[in-house]
């Protein structure tokens, strides 16, 4: 392992970083929304977000990664590796926030609604200021968990030639035949991403508290 | 990946979609391979690259040193690009773990593997492969210094480690006979997900010894003759080649000229030397595209 290696295996994790994140945000905020309309119960379209996050929940990372970038030529899009991990990733992960979401939504207490509504407020006006804020805060170690599963499964897309954090050690491994040095660095590097990861909810919550007082 | 509590009824649920997609995915690529338009020499024109697939932990075939492509193939696809600009288009270099390699080019994502591929009798039914450019005989790897291992009968009872889907394992009857000759069985078989895995094991006692290729073996006892050391053959010869679509035979056409080309200039000799540390004058000179022909080729009765 000498500094080349390390300056690879830092490349690895900010791949993983990036490509994670965007997965991340776009399933945060698409969660959120096939939450809502889940609630808003609209015939034929909850039967088909149910049945979609039944699959995504129930199908392995890898299979959904190659089945969707192997596919993809087969109907004619030319859809570039990353963006094939991205979408993966986000489909995977935004049926688990789906659910975190809905979560949130079914334990909602009825009492504040119609306080709210008694006090005259809209029903948009409830939901930002009132139902939101507080759905954030009560789904928010749920998300950070999810979070932290996703960017811990993002080896898979490795498999389609992305060259993320573990593909790394297994890079540095195929030439030195001695793979635990870089295993143990990038175990290292993965603490140290979730551990910030970890933080910034910590601060969150502290934050969320203090805002709620 | 769940929270707890919302997905107790999930198991019997998810597991009946998942054999339905299983089964979706299935009729999916039945129908990707009866309709789908294989890039053969004229898409490729018209596209201006011929995309080749290479991996990037399989010294010395195709790997990366300070996060460059380095390797026989590498130098060799100098070559490649310069023939195909006689004929009028480019090379494209994509870089893919070998587990999902194959996978790829069969499904039209690249046009080839560029890669010391072994041939194999399953492979061949959906591949025909470029003329070979290296012997793939099968040897035996153990560690340095444990002598209870020598010839076929030493082996018997043994734990081996091999990959998994390799062409190292279909060729493992071959093995099985000659133990079988020698009058015992052979023993556990472990399989792994890539090699690197597998030698770990070794060195740590795990496994009595790994079947790999020739030049594979070769290369891991020039860079770690301290931990491990070369047995003898455990098949009888088998071929590296670049395996292509069975659909684009114009490509075959084309790169069976290539091949032609650097074997009469004497720059395939001189890649050989300096990757493999031997040439291998007597390999086929022509395409490998059935099982009989292999079989022949092997001197696999």
């Amino acid at each position: 392992m000498n500094g080349q290696a390390w300056l690879l295996l830092l490349e690895g994790a900010w791949t993983t970083l990036w490509i994670s994140g965007v997965a991340i945000a776009i399933g945060v905020s698409a969660g959120l929304g096939i939450a809502l309309l889940r609630m808003a119960r609209i015939p034929f379209l909850e039967q088909l977000l149910v049945l979609y996050t039944s699959l995504a929940r129930a199908t392995p990372l890898v299979t959904l990664v190659l089945f969707i970038f192997l596919s993809a030529p087969m109907f004619g899009i030319n859809l570039d590796r990353n963006s094939a991990a991205i979408l993966a990733l986000a489909l995977n992960t935004t049926a688990f926030n789906a659910e975190i979401w809905r979560a949130a939504f079914i334990s909602f207490s009825r009492e504040q609604k119609e306080a709210a509504l008694a006090c005259g407020m809209t029903e948009g006006v409830f939901f930002r200021r009132i139902m939101l804020p507080q759905m954030l805060t009560s789904s928010l170690p749920g998300l950070v968990n999810e979070m932290s599963f996703l960017i811990k499964g993002s080896p898979a897309i490795a498999i389609i030639g992305i060259v993320d954090l573990t593909r790394v050690t297994n890079r540095i491994a195929a030439v030195t035949y001695d793979p635990l040095p870089p295993i143990i660095a990038a175990a290292l590097l993965y603490m140290v991403i979730i551990g910030v990861l970890l933080k910034l909810q910590a601060i969150a919550e502290k934050k969320a508290n203090r805002l709620a007082m | 990946m769940t929270p707890p509590g919302i997905t107790t009824a999930m198991p019997i649920h998810g597991f009946a979609l998942l054999r339905k997609l299983v089964f979706a995915g299935l009729a999916g690529s039945l129908m990707a391979a009866a309709a789908s338009v294989q890039a053969d020499i004229a898409e490729v024109k018209e596209r201006g690259y011929l995309s080749v697939a290479t991996e990037d932990d399989y010294a010395p075939f195709n790997y990366i040193v300070d996060g460059k492509p380095e390797g026989f193939h590498k130098d060799l696809l100098e070559d490649l690009k310069a023939y195909a600009k006689d004929k009028g288009f480019d090379v494209r270099q994509e870089i893919l773990p070998w587990t999902g390699l194959l996978a790829s080019v069969s499904s039209g994502q690249y046009d080839m593997a560029f890669t010391g591929a072994l041939v194999t009798d399953d492979r061949l039914r959906v591949f025909n492969f470029a003329p070979p450019f290296a012997s793939a005989q099968h040897f035996y790897v153990k560690r340095a210094g444990d002598h209870s291992l020598s010839d076929i009968a030493s082996l018997c009872g043994k734990t081996a480690g091999l990959q998994a889907g390799s062409a190292l394992l279909a060729r493992l009857p071959e093995l099985k006979r000659m133990m079988a000759d020698a009058g015992c069985e052979i023993g556990n078989v472990v399989e792994y997900q890539s090699y690197p895995e597998a030698y770990a094991d070794l060195a740590n006692g795990r496994l009595d010894y790994v079947i790999n290729a020739l030049i594979s073996v070769n290369d891991l006892v020039k860079t770690r003759g301290d931990t491990f050391a070369k047995g003898i053959a455990v098949s009888g010869d088998g071929f590296a080649a670049w395996p292509i679509p069975k659909k684009s035979p114009e490509l075959l056409e084309l790169i069976t000229g290539f091949m032609n080309q650097i074997r009469d200039n004497g720059r395939l000799a001189a890649l050989q030397t300096k990757w493999f540390g031997e040439a291998f004058p007597s390999m086929p000179k022509e395409p490998i595209t059935a099982v009989d022909q292999f079989h022949k080729l092997a001197g696999m009765e």
